[in-house]
């Protein structure tokens, strides 16, 4: 069987992307949150998403709000702190 | 005959940015302790003179000189009257475009990218850190950071720096470092490449490795910048409405709707912000941000759902048409749903000062020929939005038989994102396209994909 794996444009990056990318590219390996609102004019993402992943995963990416700009932001400087601390692994 | 281009001469550009905190009330991010983030926790990141301006409530801020010489390159930027459009609609409308698309990388972005560059330098930075999509962004701040004398470094997602080597190669040129993100530079790029080798990456990544760059720079000379979302961001471009208002008033026009694209909301803010205050002040304006159309199964309708809880951790209540007889309803108003939007976009869509739009992909692209098609220049995707939402008004306006003004931004010119239109051109970019056949053959080929694992709760 033919591969079907189309591309449309990505409005988070400006660039085009497969569902591939937006299948994987979430927080903790999710789909990225707006999955449903960029592919739902391509074929019926909801109805695979609920398929494909577990009912707790679909339930909680369907629920993702995004956090605000400033709060993910501290959240990401922690962590650097956190990593810039640590030594090389050798 | 009708005047094409409106233009203002150097001196006559606005020597003071709009800040619109001045005039609306915006509730603080409250952090996990639920009280207002210090402007402190920013100070790994940004430098204090930026973070000042992030949380000001002045109504003007002053643009400094260095700043301004640097504007100069491109701006004032030409207001263009688009008569070859209106033509084009048979529109009674008075369509004005603001063409952002004439700096040097081609967009609105160096319009805060120049500050941001400026007050790093001012304030003793040597190196400025960012992530880019697509590239735009750090395009900019690689020519910012070229003006002051500053070293830049981007991460860049890595799907995009390989489907755009033309971007890195602008980062270069300007004297900038564009890093394909996950990157073995950074822990966090390292510890995503050692679990995903093949990963394409992800704009989460991407700020975190650009980040990190930052913060774990010792000698305390390395900051990091972002392009749309933050007040300050906000703030710089303002340049663009306050230059508009100026030129419509050379012509004595004044504009009943203003429409920008809306991304994290940057180059619309820029646009409408200095026209918010006036109808905070009373006058009659339409002012629409447009974003792609979002599912309407999650935003109307027949999608009923309940959490549990406020975090949406519980099962939801049952549902009904989410299945494959799922049938997409018209297209609507999102309302914004976009991440990271800006929060003081948000909050003027929530007063009703501003209405946000959607159309559609097709309906963008559609819109993007006929301007490229009657005004010659092709406007970037983004642009294509705002574009589709003027044809709309534009139309409405000859239906209602009314001589509108409408106003709208052109973010940026499209001469590096050719792939979507050659897409268009070749019929492959249509509104729903998959058969049910296509869709099992869609399902055959997502099926091997790997499955995100659960690393832990959020």
């Amino acid at each position: 069987m033919e591969s079907v794996d189309p591309s449309i444009r990505c409005p988070r990056l400006g660039s085009d992307v497969p569902f591939y990318y937006c299948r994987k590219c979430g927080e903790n390996g999710l789909p990225c949150f707006k999955v449903f609102d960029c592919w739902w004019e391509i074929f019926d993402v909801v109805a695979y998403l609920r398929d494909e992943l577990s009912p707790v995963d679909f339930e909680r990416l369907k629920g993702t709000k995004p956090k605000e700009k400033v709060l993910s932001l501290l959240e990401i400087i922690e962590k650097a702190k956190k990593n810039a601390s640590e030594p090389p692994a050798q | 005959m009708a005047l094409r281009k409106i233009v203002l001469s150097e001196d006559e550009m606005p020597r003071q940015w709009y800040n619109i905190l001045a005039d609306i009330k915006m509730n603080p991010p409250l952090g996990p302790d639920g009280n207002p983030v210090s402007p402190d926790a920013l100070a790994p990141v940004f430098p204090m003179n930026l973070i000042e301006q992030e949380v000001s409530s002045e109504r003007w801020i002053t643009i400094p000189e260095p700043v301004m010489e640097v504007y100069r390159i491109w701006r004032p930027s030409p207001l263009v009257r688009a008569i070859n459009l209106e033509k084009a609609l048979d529109t009674p409308a008075r369509i004005y475009f603001k063409n952002e698309g004439v700096s040097p990388p081609g967009s609105h972005k160096p319009n805060t990218a120049v500050p941001q560059a400026y007050y790093n330098k001012v304030f003793g930075i040597k190196r400025i850190t960012t992530e880019t999509g697509a590239g735009q962004w750090g395009s900019a701040l690689s020519f910012a950071c070229s003006q002051f004398g500053l070293e830049c470094k981007v991460f860049m997602v890595r799907i995009s720096f390989d489907q755009k080597p033309y971007r890195k190669t602008m980062m270069g040129v300007w004297g900038g470092k564009c890093i394909p993100s996950p990157s073995m530079e950074t822990k966090a790029g390292r510890d995503v490449l050692a679990q995903y080798p093949d990963t394409p990456g992800s704009l989460g990544i991407a700020i975190s490795e650009a980040v990190e760059a930052a913060v774990s720079d010792t000698t305390g000379q390395t900051r990091y910048s972002l392009g749309s979302v933050l007040n300050h961001v906000m703030l710089h471009q303002t340049v663009i409405g306050l230059e508009a208002k100026n030129q419509l008033a050379k012509v004595g026009e004044y504009p009943d709707i203003i429409i920008g694209c809306a991304g994290g909301g940057s180059n619309f803010a820029g646009t409408a912000f200095p026209f918010v205050l006036d109808k905070i002040n009373g006058k009659n304006i339409e002012i629409f941000p447009v974003e792609p159309a979002a599912c309407p199964t999650l935003t109307q309708g027949p999608f009923v759902y309940d959490h549990g809880d406020n975090a949406g951790y519980t099962p939801l209540l049952p549902m009904h048409s989410l299945g494959h007889n799922f049938v997409p309803a018209p297209f609507h108003a999102g309302g914004l749903r976009y991440h990271g939007m800006a929060p003081t976009v948000s909050q003027l869509v929530n007063e009703g000062l501003l209405e946000a739009k959607a159309v559609s992909q097709l309906e963008a692209y559609e819109a993007g020929l006929i301007f490229a098609r009657s005004e010659g220049h092709i406007p970037a995707p983004e642009t294509t939005h705002a574009i589709a939402q003027v044809v709309k008004e534009a139309r409405r306006a000859k239906e209602e038989g009314k001589e509108k003004v409408i106003l709208f931004n052109w973010s940026g010119h499209g001469c590096l994102d050719l792939g979507a239109y050659e897409k268009f051109l070749a019929g492959e970019l249509t509104n729903p396209i998959f058969t049910e056949e296509e869709k099992v053959k869609a399902a055959e080929a997502f099926k091997n994909y790997p499955r995100p694992a659960n690393l832990k709760s959020r």
